[in-house]
């Protein structure tokens, strides 16, 4: 007997507790890839009530009873799915994919290593992110439906318990419980890449010889050990205003549902200092991976080193860096002092210097390329730059005071967000899938598929997106559930029937990506080893690097910077 | 005699050769879906000192909700009384932090009797601060301070909670060197769990004086 044939297979449960990066990698994209379809799922619900609010659904009331009732999708009910959406893409799916799947499927070996510094830790964070997730969903089983307070959770609406509406009693609890549980599993991830790119690199390898994508993951890894912690604070001190009585955030002589709350002298607006130190950079968070992998993917297909290696190092660095300082700019209209509004607005203004080196840096590269190569990779990093570049402009817009006064709540804000945190952040999560599947399952995902799905979610999010903006500017506002009911809106409904209407076509866009997907992990072309000619060491793993850049190409005769 | 050896801070891990592989998606490291690797003593260190920036992230963000809820509306703000039990833990606490330093140099020079009665009196000054911590909080609620009686009194005890919930790690920490000390051959993962530990306790020494402060001369 060989004995190769000596070597027992692991049993079905040590495969689910895998410590093997690779592993784990998988389990997150899977449950990112799975918090997507519920998300999606939501917003598609949410846009359908929005243009057709009255109109009898009768799976609605087989779903929610109470909160359908009749077929019909009650206010309090749109509230609940959009808080359960912000929250699940948010936390789930862009702080997930981009962050915890790739950089644990690739950064050992971009590294020169095997393993993460801590393969137990690794384990413990991703089951932990699952009970998080699973608390998240039973926040929505239990009492009378889901929390309605947003993915922002503002006080006193959040923090008052049962009485200020349906979902606000156990449901925010067990709310506030998951992301606390998140923020927990957050950490520990975030302390395993730091000591991996610390401690685990190979011998020779100097932090300027890394690859990009390692510099980002190990950025946002910094960003989420010092922002995380806040968000877990500020969540404790809002459970006991929940379950002791205390009054950090709630104010004094609130009548809420013609009764008087025992809370005294706290404030809404402490809420928003600290939720924000947290949710700005966790902006960031999603958003600086995806840059890694785009000035890694785009350097691959353009046979070349990044146009400036240093510089895609060190603007990341400062974006994070800056971004610690903006969370006021999120508070414009909370009644801050103007004194502190010029100040938030001038360093936010300031985040555009190193945001326009970085795609500077991405264009020099490609126009330079000693070989260009439209790959599907390469098409959604370029569609990421496009998007990168509208997001970012239209957030110049409000980042000052004065014209934030107009658009804060509307629907530009939300077109804002989804524009460069939503959809450039996935793009670079298909970006990447389409990268390094032959890492992940050994096999090639469809070319001319993933082509299609990219020029149709392409033009997708520019139909979708960029007419939201028009409504924004209209002074369409955010979080209403029924505009039907103002003659105000009512021109503006035409747009808003549009805008569902795409949405619903950009959903099932997705679904060219989701059988790609399926059918490539089970029969797609077998890869080779390094289908992309990449550089970096997680194609290579035994190639030396001792004086040379991450991204030198034999071919190419580019220097590394 | 038991000896420390590490790699100094920064430096890498020796090269193991890569065992041959397909890229066939599977398992990385073996076939049984488990890594093996022990992390070497400064990963560990690394991993402390990451954490230690992330409780300070914490308490900062505590501390400065006392200090904005304070400034926001000071009428509600009535002065909690410092239970005098409160000097000697911090007595008790900062002489247990020099003990166990100490206990860390005895354990460099392998002078292991002397490292047993350093370690099991450091430990025990720690169970006592945790311990008076209880008792202070019994005695500030038998004085009428309850959680939500002010906004003092309820960042006194979010605080010291937060504080003893870090205390309780860390002492399970020198729980399991004390069991190791007493009951097992000194194995290297066990002088890990010694040298972070010390760590990790100078750090809530520290961070409990600075809290100390707050109560004493601004809360």
């Amino acid at each position: 007997m060989e004995a190769t044939t000596l070597i027992a297979r692991p049993s079905l449960l040590r495969r689910i507790f895998s410590t093997d990066h690779r592993t784990i990698a998988r389990q997150y994209f899977f449950l990112s890839l799975f918090a997507v379809v519920v998300g999606v799922c939501l917003s598609l619900l949410m846009r359908f009530h929005l243009v057709w609010p009255r109109e009898k659904v009768a799976w609605f009331e087989a779903i929610w009873s109470v909160r359908a009732e009749g077929g019909i999708m009650t206010e309090e009910l749109y509230l609940s799915l959009m808080t359960l959406h912000g929250t699940i893409m948010v936390f789930f799916v862009l702080t997930l994919a981009p962050l915890n799947a790739f950089a644990n499927l690739v950064l050992p070996e971009q590294l020169g290593g095997k393993e993460m510094a801590f393969p137990r830790m690794n384990m413990l964070s991703f089951w932990i992110t699952v009970a998080s997730f699973l608390t998240l969903l039973s926040a929505c089983v239990f009492d009378e439906g889901g929390p309605i307070a947003g993915w922002t959770a503002y006080p006193p609406l959040s923090a008052v318990g049962a009485v200020s509406g349906p979902g606000e009693g156990l449901g925010q609890t067990l709310w506030f419980v998951s992301i606390g549980i998140f923020c927990i599993a957050s950490l520990l991830s975030a302390m395993n890449i730091i000591s991996t790119v610390i401690e685990c690199r190979r011998p020779g390898m100097s932090l300027m010889q890394m690859p990009l994508t390692s510099w980002n993951w190990f950025v946002t890894s910094i960003l989420s050990v010092l922002s995380f912690p806040v968000l877990l604070a500020a969540g404790l001190l809002i459970l006991l205003d929940r379950l002791a009585g205390t009054s950090f955030f709630v104010p004094g002589d609130l009548l809420i549902a013609e009764q008087h709350s025992p809370h005294a002298g706290g404030s809404p607006l402490l809420w928003q200092h600290l939720f924000w130190f947290f949710g700005h950079p966790e902006v960031y968070i999603a958003i600086l991976p995806g840059m890694g992998i785009v000035s890694h993917i785009i350097s691959n297909f353009s046979r070349r080193a990044p146009f400036s290696y240093r510089a895609c190092v060190w603007a990341p660095v400062a974006i994070a860096f800056l971004g610690m300082l903006v969370w006021g700019h999120h508070m414009f209209i909370s009644g801050i002092s103007p004194y502190s509004a010029m100040t938030f607005s001038l360093i936010t203004m300031s985040i555009g210097a190193p945001s326009a080196v970085l795609v500077l840096n991405w264009l020099g590269t490609a126009y330079q390329a000693v070989k260009l190569e439209f790959t599907t990779a390469m098409l959604f990093c370029m569609g990421f730059v496009s998007l990168f570049v509208t997001g970012g402009l239209t957030g110049l817009f409000l980042g000052q005071p004065e014209i934030d006064a107009y658009f804060h709540d509307t629907a530009f804000v939300v077109a804002h967000f989804h524009m460069i945190m939503g959809m450039a952040a996935l793009f670079a999560v298909f970006a990447a899938t389409f990268y390094w599947f032959p890492l992940m399952f050994g096999r090639m995902l469809d070319e001319r598929l993933g082509k299609l799905h990219f020029y149709l979610t392409f033009i997708g999010a520019y139909a979708l997106f960029l007419p939201m903006h028009f409504a924004g500017f209209a002074g369409n506002p955010r979080r209403y559930a029924d505009f039907t009911n103002f003659d105000f809106f009512q021109a503006g409904m035409p747009l808003q029937r549009w805008i569902t209407v795409t949405a619903f076509a950009m959903g099932a866009v997705q679904l060219i990506f989701i059988g790609n997907l399926f059918r490539s992990i089970f029969s797609g072309a077998k890869a080779g080893a390094n289908p992309w000619n990449g550089p970096t060491l997680e194609w290579n793993a035994d190639a030396e690097i001792a004086d040379r850049g991450p991204y030198e190409y034999p071919d190419a005769g580019a220097d590394a910077n | 005699m038991p000896t420390l050896t590490e790699p100094s801070i920064g430096a890498p891990p020796p090269i193991v050769p890569s065992p041959p592989r397909g890229y066939g998606g599977g398992d990385h490291n073996d076939n049984t879906g488990d890594s093996k690797a022990a992390a070497s003593a400064t990963t560990v260190r690394i991993a402390v000192y990451i954490g230690m920036c992330a409780s300070t992230m914490t308490f900062a963000a505590l501390a400065s909700a006392m200090v904005v809820r304070r400034g926001l509306n000071p009428m509600d703000w009535h002065k909690l009384p410092v239970p005098p039990l409160l000097w000697w833990n911090t007595a008790a606490l900062v002489l247990s932090s020099v003990v166990l330093a100490m206990a860390g140099r005895a354990f460099r020079a392998g002078l292991r009797p002397r490292l047993r009665i350093l370690w099991f009196t450091g430990t025990a000054l720690g169970t006592w601060f945790l311990i008076g911590q209880a008792i202070n909080w019994k005695f500030l609620a038998d004085q009428g301070f309850y959680l939500r009686e002010n906004p003092a009194s309820a960042f006194f005890y979010v605080l010291t909670w937060a504080h003893a919930a870090h205390v309780i790690g860390a002492i399970a920490g020198l729980y399991y060197v004390t069991w190791c000390l007493l009951a097992r051959p000194f194995a290297p993962l066990n002088r890990n769990v010694l040298e972070v530990s010390v760590i990790f306790w100078h750090f809530l020494d520290v961070m409990w004086l600075f809290l100390m402060a707050i109560f004493a001369f601004w809360s």
